[in-house]
């Protein structure tokens, strides 16, 4: 659900695949455009041909996010994600002897001040302007080694379209797209990039992402009060942390934990590329076994451990702040592949999606009570069991407590009453749509393959997502609401106006 | 002839090579040759009239079961009248929600939905565009329902109070996040709280709009004559042509009057107008009037702003401002081509300690782009960049169509798509600096910022004459009493 990217891209759709849902007619005519393939050392590559424009689109997803992260290296992932841009030892460079032995001292010195920072009211403020002041000078003297942002450079000499990356709770994805007579450079450009990234500039962007946080999270309501119900909705699991990170863990990560956490989960074995477009396997293997077939296979990531406890009692959040007021709720329950999350999603759809979904009818249509119900089916991630909920905007002189009231009126009555056939047929028509519409990009298609092999194992199962949803009755919706959207399985989060704004 | 960047790389690479061998599974573009040719053949709609006036465009796409149709009324907000700001996008909302003389909109959504089709309409400044899309079997449904409501809109008054009342609380919030509140009270300040390009619905504009005034302002641009309509998917022309034929029998022609609006006067003076707001950054904007589209210059406006602020991390502002600095996440900018005047702009949210530092870098960027030719690696890049990717615009097919209609409909020549790549090709560094001369000033710049000055490096009088704009009267005055 929160990305957060290298570069804000309105237009970019990191929509996710399984919140709006491949599902049944043309399935097989994907099947019949994919070509899976997998190197010795465990990379999966899957191909989808689209001859009808001289393009193509790539994505290729770790399956690592902020999931993985642990107190005092939250945004790690992230971090990471913005540093696999900065070069190699042959790329974004004039003189790498020469710069190494400056990102050395690099390393040194702002190691020591992230340590002195780190100590907040407690740091010796003398010692840190000067290790800042030190850092600085190290740093100009690095610019005069550096091709600046050759990556960048090199991509958009060739006419490459979407450089960008994207970071979540459980994945990290990687995209470019390039003419199809690109297909070589793609590959030895994107094999160096995951074998020999270099952490050059590391302090510099981390003040960038210091903003980021600041632009994406800390100024933007909605945002941040999903940040504040997050970590209510969540106690133990990490889920609870924001993509981006917790400002201290931002302002001190060190150069040496960001590449720690790429050498754990950077491995081949933890990838999947999928490349789709006016490409040709037969002839494109060849070159992705020589390019990438190299790349040592890593140890398995490190196996999961921690389990969200069972939720024992209702959980409200509330918090002042300037701008109007807005509400976020949810419930526990499966992910996917489930049968309740299929009727969670099935539920998610009949109650707020469109104009004639049953709470756009009610609250916003005829109350008037507010201008914008959104469901979530699957949120914040998928790769572990997640929550079903709302995101509600009140629409003045109504209060969040009004609109709240409401929203659960909807919720209980789904417990007594089955959903109609008509509703369910709606609901399935349009998750039918929607995928056969993701089919006419090639990034859309990209996006639903690696999805589904990163996260569970096998792309196919874009086929189980959509036999799951034609499958969900009226008595499943029903059981699902019973057992799920209950009180004490319940998070609430308010925003409200701040009583003297500004 | 101009040689590409990965040629010049290739010959390097030769001497390269000769000098030390790489080190295994270190590799850099350069050892790479040069690709073959791209071959490429532009997508090109069919152009044709219905009897009753409307202009066609069509292209065939049968690789999905799906089809678009997109129509364009040249009209909009630039034509509202004094005191209704508002009613272009308003009377778009209630034409879709309101239903039509024979079907209401609640029997509308549900037809449409259950289907998974959609029938959009919005309120732009110069175009009103109605959108649809379905799957390929529910064509003539969606040309149905889609003609009737462009034709038979019923304006019903309980769908324009709902229209209003979601309009009304979207004014409110637009004050919540601060770089929207940067970007509004910009665009005013250039060009004008009373043009028709700066004006801004408020309050009392919206709540002064009856369903009389949405049929009138339907009634002057909704008609054949007047639209142009596209359509892309899995249906064969002569289908097309049958159905659009049987959906718009009947439709009246009228005459529309299109008069230009008052042309719009430089008002930038170089002021800084600063609004306190409780947030992290400094929300900034600054700029003055850019240039008329389709203008001699526009090839080279658009190589400067690939350079100066258009071209992601090898533009100038982002290189410095971000990679090199870590002053912010993002900035943007570049002279931007409008109907009268479009505006030059940079947009960004910047660490609020060094704003000023910050500002004065941009000033320098623009500066320096209007004293120094670009060096030949930068002028070759952005070349290359727009050359080599404009393959990308024709990706998908509904695109190409949308595309090709708004060119057409803006004024462009039916040879600039043909032409667009050898027109690029042809500005040199000389047509890059007289650009940057003629279209930036920094002198009259405004700046916008939106922040707290308290965390700013230096005050912002040390840098020029300020003009403070109290946020908290402002909205006061725009809400007036709350119940």
């Amino acid at each position: 659900m929160t990305i957060t990217k290298r570069i804000k891209q309105s237009c970019l759709l990191l929509a996710f695949v399984l919140a709006l849902g491949p599902a049944v007619l043309p399935a097989q005519s994907l099947e019949e455009k994919v070509t899976a393939h997998t190197l010795k050392n465990g990379l999966t590559v899957i191909f989808a041909e689209r001859h009808g424009a001289p393009v193509f689109s790539t994505l290729y997803g770790f399956k690592v996010g902020s999931v993985d992260e642990y107190p005092g290296i939250t945004g790690t992932a992230h971090l990471f994600e913005h540093m696999a841009f900065k070069g190699t030892p042959k790329i974004g460079t004039k003189d790498y002897g020469k710069e190494k032995v400056l990102m050395d001292k690099i390393a040194q010195v702002g190691r020591e001040w992230s340590v002195e920072l780190a100590k907040g009211d407690q740091g010796d403020k003398e010692k840190i302007a000067r290790l800042r002041a030190d850092l600085t000078k190290l740093e100009e003297e690095q610019k005069a080694y550096i091709v600046k942002d050759e990556i960048d450079l090199v991509y958009s000499n060739v006419g490459g379209t979407g450089l960008n990356a994207g970071t979540g709770t459980d994945q990290t994805m990687y995209m470019i797209s390039l003419p199809a007579n690109r297909f070589e450079l793609f590959c030895l450009m994107e094999s160096e990039r995951i074998r020999n990234t270099v952490l050059r500039e590391f302090y510099i962007e981390r003040s960038v992402i210091q903003e980021e946080r600041k632009q994406t999270t800390d100024a933007v309501p909605t945002r941040l009060l999903s940040e504040m119900f997050m970590g209510a909705a969540f106690i133990a699991h990490p889920y609870k942390n924001p993509v981006v990170g917790w400002a201290s863990d931002i302002n001190s990560v060190t150069l040496e934990e960001a590449q720690a956490f790429k050498n754990r989960y950077y491995t081949p074995n933890n990838c999947v590329l999928a490349i789709v477009g006016d490409i040709y396997p037969e002839k494109a293997i060849p070159l992705v076994e020589k390019y990438f077939g190299d790349i040592p296979r890593g140890e398995d990531p490190p196996v999961f451990r921690t389990v969200e406890p069972k939720q024992l009692g209702e959980r409200r959040v509330r918090f002042e702040f300037d701008a109007e007021p807005q509400l976020m709720m949810g419930y526990h329950k499966p992910n996917f592949p489930s049968k309740e999350d299929a009727a969670a999603n099935v539920l998610a759809y009949i109650l707020t999606r469109g104009r004639t979904s049953r709470i756009y009818k009610d609250l916003i249509q005829d109350k008037q009570l507010a201008v914008s119900v959104s469901g979530l089916a699957a949120f914040p991630g998928d790769r572990y069991p997640n929550l079903f909920g709302f995101n509600a905007v009140p629409r003045f002189p109504h209060t969040v407590e009004e609109v709240e009231k409401s929203v659960l009126e909807h919720v209980e009555k789904v417990k007594i009453e089955p959903v109609s056939e008509r509703e369910l047929q709606k609901v399935k028509n349009n998750i039918d749509a929607s995928y056969i519409r993701s089919m006419s990009s090639n990034f859309g298609i990209a996006m639903t393959l690696v999805e589904y092999q990163l996260l569970y194992g096998d792309w196919k199962l874009f086929k189980k997502y959509r036999e799951l949803i034609a499958a969900v009755t009226a008595p499943d919706v029903m059981d699902f609401a019973k057992t799920y959207l209950t009180p004490e399985n319940r998070t609430v989060a308010y925003l409200v106006k701040k009583a003297k704004a500004s | 002839m101009k040689r590409t960047k990965t040629q010049v790389f290739a010959a390097f690479a030769v001497a390269f090579l000769v000098l030390a061998l790489p080190v295994l599974g270190q590799r850099h573009p350069r050892e790479l040759s040069a690709p073959p040719a791209l071959a490429f053949k532009m997508p090109k709609p069919v152009m044709f009239t219905l009897g009753n006036g409307i202009q066609v465009a069509y292209l065939q796409d049968t690789e999905l079961p799906l089809v678009w149709v997109l129509g364009y009324f040249r009209g909009g907000s630039l034509y509202e009248p004094a005191g209704k700001t508002g009613l272009a996008q308003l009377t778009a909302t209630v034409l879709r929600t309101g239903g039509t003389k024979t079907l209401s909109g609640d029997r509308i959504n549900e037809e449409l939905e259950f289907i998974a089709a959609t029938v959009e309409a919005m309120g732009g400044s110069e175009f009103m565009t109605a959108t649809g899309s379905a799957l390929k079997k529910d064509f003539v449904k969606l040309m149905e329902v889609y003609a009737d409501l462009v034709m038979n809109p019923a304006f019903p008054q309980d769908k324009l109070d709902l229209a209003r009342n979601q309009s009304l609380e979207s004014l409110r919030r637009r004050w919540d996040q601060p770089f929207q509140v940067s970007n509004t009270l910009f665009q005013e300040k250039l060009y004008g709280a009373d043009s028709p390009y700066g004006r801004r619905a408020t309050p009392a504009t919206l709540k002064a709009i009856t369903p009389e005034d949405l049929a009138a302002f339907h009634k002057r641009f909704f008609s054949p004559t007047n639209l142009m309509l596209g359509v892309a998917g899995d249906v064969p022309v002569a289908e097309v042509k049958a159905v659009l034929n049987r959906v718009f029998k009947g439709w009246a022609k009228t005459k529309v009057e299109l008069p230009e609006p008052a042309p719009l006067t430089e008002r930038a003076d170089g002021t800084i107008y600063y609004a306190y707001k409780d947030t992290p950054q400094a929300n900034m904007f600054l700029g003055h009037l850019g240039v008329r589209r389709n203008g001699p210059d526009q090839y080279k406006l658009d190589v400067l702003n690939d350079i100066f602020g258009g071209g992601g991390f090898t533009a100038r502002l982002m290189k410095e401002l971000r990679s090199n600095r870590g002053l912010t996440y993002g900035v943007y900018g570049g002279i931007g081509a409008g109907r009268d005047r479009g505006s030059f702009m940079v947009g960004s949210q910047l660490k609020a300690a060094q704003f000023t530092e910050a500002l004065g870098l941009i000033k320098g960027i623009i500066q320096d782009l209007q004293t120094n030719l670009v060096s030949d690696e930068e002028i070759e890049t952005a070349k290359n960049s727009i050359i080599n990717s404009f393959v990308f615009n024709f990706e998908q097919k509904n695109q190409v169509m949308s595309r090709v209609m708004a060119l057409k409909l803006q004024g462009f020549a039916d040879s600039y798509l043909d032409t667009y790549i050898d027109n690029i090709r042809k500005v040199t560094k000389q047509d890059v600096l007289e650009a940057a001369k003629k279209y930036m000033d920094p002198a009259k710049m405004i700046v916008m910022v939106v922040g707290d000055e308290k965390k700013f490096d230096k005050p912002l009088s040390s840098v020029g004459k300020v003009k403070e704009i109290d946020l908290k009267a402002l909205i006061e005055a725009e809400r007036g009493p709350q119940k």
